[in-house]
């Protein structure tokens, strides 16, 4: 009996590992710890509201709405203006061997809300702040400090965790907002001094173009990239384990995590998407 | 199943194991209410163990562990930060969060758990921070404190929510002589002044005499010796006996790499 179970055990794990690969086992289990670990934060935040407290405090919420909101506008900004200039610029010239420059508008406009001003947005909030949550919780958990926090009764989930993914999880879809609106804008500079497109012609171009459609799905997906960038960075930041060498080994896996659940994320998305509203 | 005690801590025949090494081994402890206890044993033995399973930071693997009557490992989230509330712990290292200021440090578990108007607790954090003699301090950041003030901080933290239960973790570890006199001066001073019982882990003897009413030896995850004051210095047990003075000679380094090098 115990033997057959030992075996179908190990069935199984054989199939697991022929499937995914011992790294990819890991992986899936990575990615469940992250979720429980949201779910905790949300729970024992949710706790204190039903207990007629207030979930954190207002100012902690903001200061970490500052840092990662406010200020990532001049990068974000900047690095959409330059990624739409290309964009208009490169296929601009493509298309101006058929005579269709009028595309240009409304190519920019759709490429970013739906797809490009959330991904750039999260892969750079990814490295920016997600490195900034991870190092700052390490360094507090090495120190004892995070322990310290539980030991008083203050859930650190909720003192420490929920502002900031809170933060993140409002602000990346201004900030992904903010990128579409410097793409298009820098577009509109290329078409105007490339391709003679008047700014009112660009502009009729760009809303006849862009859905109603395109613009929520942008955000949709932006907040949930705020969610995943917050929780995988706060998460590693937790875990760290073993002094200031800790911190930097979980710094870099935080971002190198963060980028790449962004962008499979964001094809998984894309795919459910088509299939449901195609 | 298992009914409350009348202690204000009680362990039994607590067993933690950390990777296949067993820390505790059937430690049983009680704590009667306003007694100062100290715990003694080698570094490493499991003394910061014993505090944290008190906290429910851990849990134990066999036994378990009371803080009045509740029953710490068994209790829920929310019940246990409810109990956590009436503990304080002061830190080896102190713990203070390094990027607030000692007021604000202090202040943490009054803005986070009760309703206190900003008015009500300057005056509380004002008062817990003179009773520690760090009241001009206020504005500084941890890092330009001395280890000793920090832990006079840790201290004043640890009051604030008026605990009934106060534990530390080494308050004296790493200080010059002056400065641990008059820490174990103030565990005295606030313990009796505020009706707080106390569990203090140490293994600095002179500390340990001049606060503790009663003391405990952790040996090899056993309590070996549990005794007043008086009685331990006197104890007949060999290992008391090389911890209190100190030699090399006796059961303590028996068959360690240590002792092979003393030969």
């Amino acid at each position: 009996m115990a033997n057959a179970q030992a075996d179908r055990r190990n069935a199984s794990e054989t199939i697991a590992e022929l499937a995914f690969g011992e790294g990819g086992r890991d992986f899936l289990a990575q990615l469940g710890s992250i979720f429980w670990f949201t779910v905790d934060t949300f729970s024992e935040t949710w706790d204190n509201v039903r207990q007629g407290r207030r979930p954190f405090r207002a100012a902690s919420f903001f200061r970490s709405a500052q840092r990662a909101g406010v200020d990532s506008v001049p990068l974000v900004g900047l690095v959409s203006f330059f990624l739409g200039l290309t964009m208009a610029l490169l296929t601009g010239y493509q298309l101006q061997k058929f005579g269709t420059e009028r595309l240009i508008p409304g190519l920019v406009s759709i490429a970013f809300t739906r797809e490009l001003g959330p991904l750039i947005t999260g892969i750079m909030l990814a490295a920016r702040i997600g490195a900034a949550f991870t190092a700052e919780l390490g360094s507090m958990k090495v120190n004892e400090e995070v322990e310290a926090i539980d030991a008083m009764g203050v859930g650190p989930l909720r003192f420490l965790v929920a502002p900031r993914v809170l933060a993140l999880f409002f602000l990346m879809p201004c900030l992904s907002t903010v990128a579409n609106l410097a793409a298009i804008f820098a577009s509109s500079l290329i078409c105007y001094a490339y391709f003679s497109i008047a700014w009112v012609y660009f502009l009729d171009l760009v809303k006849d173009a862009l859905l109603i459609r395109d613009i929520i799905t942008g955000v949709l997906k932006s907040f949930m990239f705020g969610l995943l960038i917050a929780s995988i960075a706060c998460y590693r930041g937790l875990s760290v384990k073993g002094g200031a060498s800790g911190v930097g080994t979980a710094t870099t896996s935080s971002v190198v995590t963060a980028i790449t659940t962004v962008i499979g994320f964001d094809t998984v998305y894309n795919v459910v998407y088509v299939i449901f509203f195609p | 199943m298992t009914t409350p005690p009348h202690h204000i801590v009680e362990l039994r025949d607590v067993e933690k194991v950390f990777e296949a090494k067993k820390v505790l081994d059937g430690v049983s402890l009680k704590v009667n209410p306003l007694e100062r206890l100290v715990i003694m044993g080698q570094s490493g033995s499991g003394k910061s163990t014993i505090l944290r399973l008190i906290l429910g930071i851990l849990y134990p693997d066999a036994g378990t562990a009371f803080f009045k009557q509740f029953e710490i490992p068994r209790l829920t989230r929310r019940k246990l930060q409810q109990v956590r509330r009436q503990v304080g712990m002061v830190y080896q290292y102190s713990a203070l969060l390094s990027s607030r200021t000692v007021r604000e440090n202090v202040a943490l578990p009054l803005e986070e758990l009760t309703d206190n108007s900003n008015e009500e607790i300057d005056r509380i954090v004002d008062e817990k921070l003179e009773m520690v003699g760090m009241k001009d301090s206020k504005d500084l950041l941890p890092s330009e404190l001395s280890g000793g003030m920090r832990k006079r901080v840790s201290l004043a933290r640890a009051l604030v929510m008026d605990p009934e239960l106060i534990l530390f973790d080494e308050p004296t570890a790493g200080l010059d002589p002056v400065i641990s006199s008059v820490i174990d001066e103030l565990i005295i001073n606030l313990t009796e002044k505020q009706k707080v019982t106390s569990i203090i882990v140490t293994h600095e003897m002179a500390s340990a005499f001049r606060v503790g009413t009663r003391m405990a030896m952790l040996y090899h995850g056993k309590i070996i010796e549990d005794a007043s004051a008086e009685e331990f210095k006197n104890s007949k047990n060999p290992v008391v006996r090389q911890f209190l003075s100190g030699s090399t000679e006796g059961p303590i380094l028996e068959g360690t790499q240590d002792a092979i090098a003393t030969k």
